[in-house]
């Protein structure tokens, strides 16, 4: 039994820097309200949006001190967690925002791509509320929600722009071209970017998540240390970290693991993560010159991640582009995003039935 | 049965071909697949998914949700354990039920497994060098055995 998820039920996180004072009188004159609900992976996470584009309410429990100690999401443990979070993680959002269920025009939940067990429990709880309260529901792909992040922070986006999501489930280039009008110019033929850094992080006996660990090693090794492979995929918005992966194993391998020192580690952590971001970059570049769209966004996890901001940041400045680049916060899974994206759906009519069902695999 | 495969084509060929196999049986099955990191796993599944008409772009790395179901006919699994650290994980993910299932499965890092059924198709991947791969077929029937091996892609 794994009582671990007990001790820390009212440590709850919030989004403070998104939640400004004056959103409360907004509760009055708003258009829409959605609570969106996102049980995808290993947070838990409910979120009050109204509009498509003002978060009320942004609640986040993280499982990852849970995870930690296994090198990795455990699905069976973060079901479970789920099962305990989704409520008081609901109330919260409800309570932040100032609303009750009577005040939500729809609930928008995230039915994949994710965790099968974990996405069912988000779905559970949103049909049940739905169908007690007759509040309508909302699917949304959790891709689609990346998408719409922007949405919280630049409302005034103009399309067409360019969206790529590098997390640990997801590596793709879009085209958005207006609301829910997606073109997919490519995605990883293998690995997820985010999954090489875990993948990675674990052959190097650093641990879980691989993401923030690397990313702080690398600030302190040699970048030109090792020259990993990058594959560009010629002819192709496509990406591929599987061979990058194989080429730090073999690396690592050369020398035991028992022998790797604190410097060769930090090399390692960099020129692997150079590696990383120079194909996230190359790709987006290329994407603009070829397609002649001059609007970037970021989103997922591994946007968070300090080389990749900085070195965007630079090509924006360098190709005169607009770079949006979200908040940390906005940047790994939460339910805002969800909200957002859902709102679009309310608003287009695109109502789900009781007898949703989530998908582990859920292209969008 | 071994096959020596040359290109990461080939290794693609030796997955569509036990593919093709086994969507021909009627009944349900699993292949076990061993293989280091970096041997091929997922490139041996692009192919063999293929067999089942699904496009190798909708194939990648299923680590991230460790079960991706296809809707295909006969319905086919692609499996990845190499999150999982402990046997009553792979119970509690109910891993057994797909195993026993009408459907087709494939399980990567099936080392995961406290056991597997008798007579189970087995799948090994080793890595010879940056192109060449060595793949180790066990519990295939001779007929079929026969079809695998082709006319290019290898010796016995």
């Amino acid at each position: 039994m794994h009582m671990e998820g007990y001790k820390d039920r009212n440590t709850l996180s919030v989004m403070r820097n998104e939640i400004k004072e004056s959103n409360s009188s907004l509760i009055t004159h708003h258009s829409e309200l959605i609570l969106g609900i996102d049980t995808s992976c290993d947070d838990t996470s409910a979120a009050l949006v109204a509009d498509g584009n003002k978060i009320l309410s942004n609640i986040i429990s993280s499982q990852s001190d849970i995870h930690k100690k296994y090198g990795g999401i455990v699905p069976e443990l973060a079901s479970r967690r789920h099962i305990e979070m989704v409520w008081p993680v609901v109330d919260e959002a409800l309570n932040r925002a100032g609303v009750s269920f009577a005040d939500i025009d729809a609930i928008a939940v995230c039915h994949g791509p994710g965790l099968i067990g974990s996405l069912l429990v988000g779905c559970g709880f949103a049909k049940a509320i739905a169908y007690a309260k007759k509040i309508p529901l909302v699917a949304v792909n959790h891709l689609e929600g990346h998408i719409f992040s922007v949405f919280l922070e630049h409302s005034d986006i103009e399309f067409p722009f360019l969206s790529l999501i590098a997390s640990g489930g997801h590596t793709s280039l879009y085209i958005v071209n207006g609301l829910g009008q997606y073109i997919e110019l490519g995605r990883t033929r293998d690995d997820a970017a985010g999954e090489a850094y875990d993948k990675v992080a674990k052959l190097l006996g650093l641990g879980y998540p691989g993401g923030p660990i690397i990313d702080e090693l690398a600030q302190e090794g040699n970048p030109k240390a090792y020259e990993f492979p990058r594959a560009y995929v010629p002819e192709s918005f496509d990406f591929s970290f599987s061979g990058l992966k194989t080429a730090v194993k073999l690396e690592v391998q050369k020398s035991e693991l028992q022998t790797l020192d604190s410097k060769l580690i930090k090399d390692i952590a960099a020129s692997f993560q150079l590696a990383v971001v120079d194909v996230l970059v190359r790709k987006v570049e290329w994407a603009i010159v070829k397609k002649g769209i001059r609007r970037v966004t970021l989103s997922g996890g591994v946007s968070a991640n300090s080389e990749l901001r900085k070195r965007f940041a630079e090509m924006a400045k360098e190709r005169e582009i607009e770079l949006f680049l979200p908040s940390i916060s906005l940047c790994t899974d939460n339910a805002a995003m969800i909200a957002a994206a859902g709102c679009h759906h309310f608003k287009a009519g695109d109502i789900a039935g009781i007898d949703l069902n989530p998908k582990a695999y859920l292209p969008l | 049965m071994r096959i020596v495969t040359g290109s990461e084509e080939e290794t693609k060929k030796a997955g569509f071909r036990l593919g093709t196999v086994l969507k021909r049986l009627s009944r349900g099955c699993t292949v076990f697949l061993y293989g280091e990191m970096g041997a091929g796993k997922t490139t041996f599944i692009k192919g063999f998914a293929s067999a089942f008409g699904i496009l190798e772009k909708d194939i990648g790395s299923a680590s991230f949700v460790i079960v991706a179901e296809y809707e295909t006919s006969p319905p086919f699994y692609h499996i990845d354990l190499y999150r999982i650290n402990k046997a009553e994980d792979v119970d509690a993910l109910g891993i057994w039920d797909y195993i026993d299932s009408d459907g087709i499965a494939v399980i990567e890092w099936a080392e995961r497994l406290s056991e597997i059924p008798e007579n189970a198709i087995k799948v090994r991947i080793n890595y010879i060098d940056e192109n060449s791969r060595e793949i180790i077929t066990e519990g295939v029937d001779e007929e079929d055995r026969h079809y695998m091996q082709g006319r290019k892609v290898g010796t016995c």
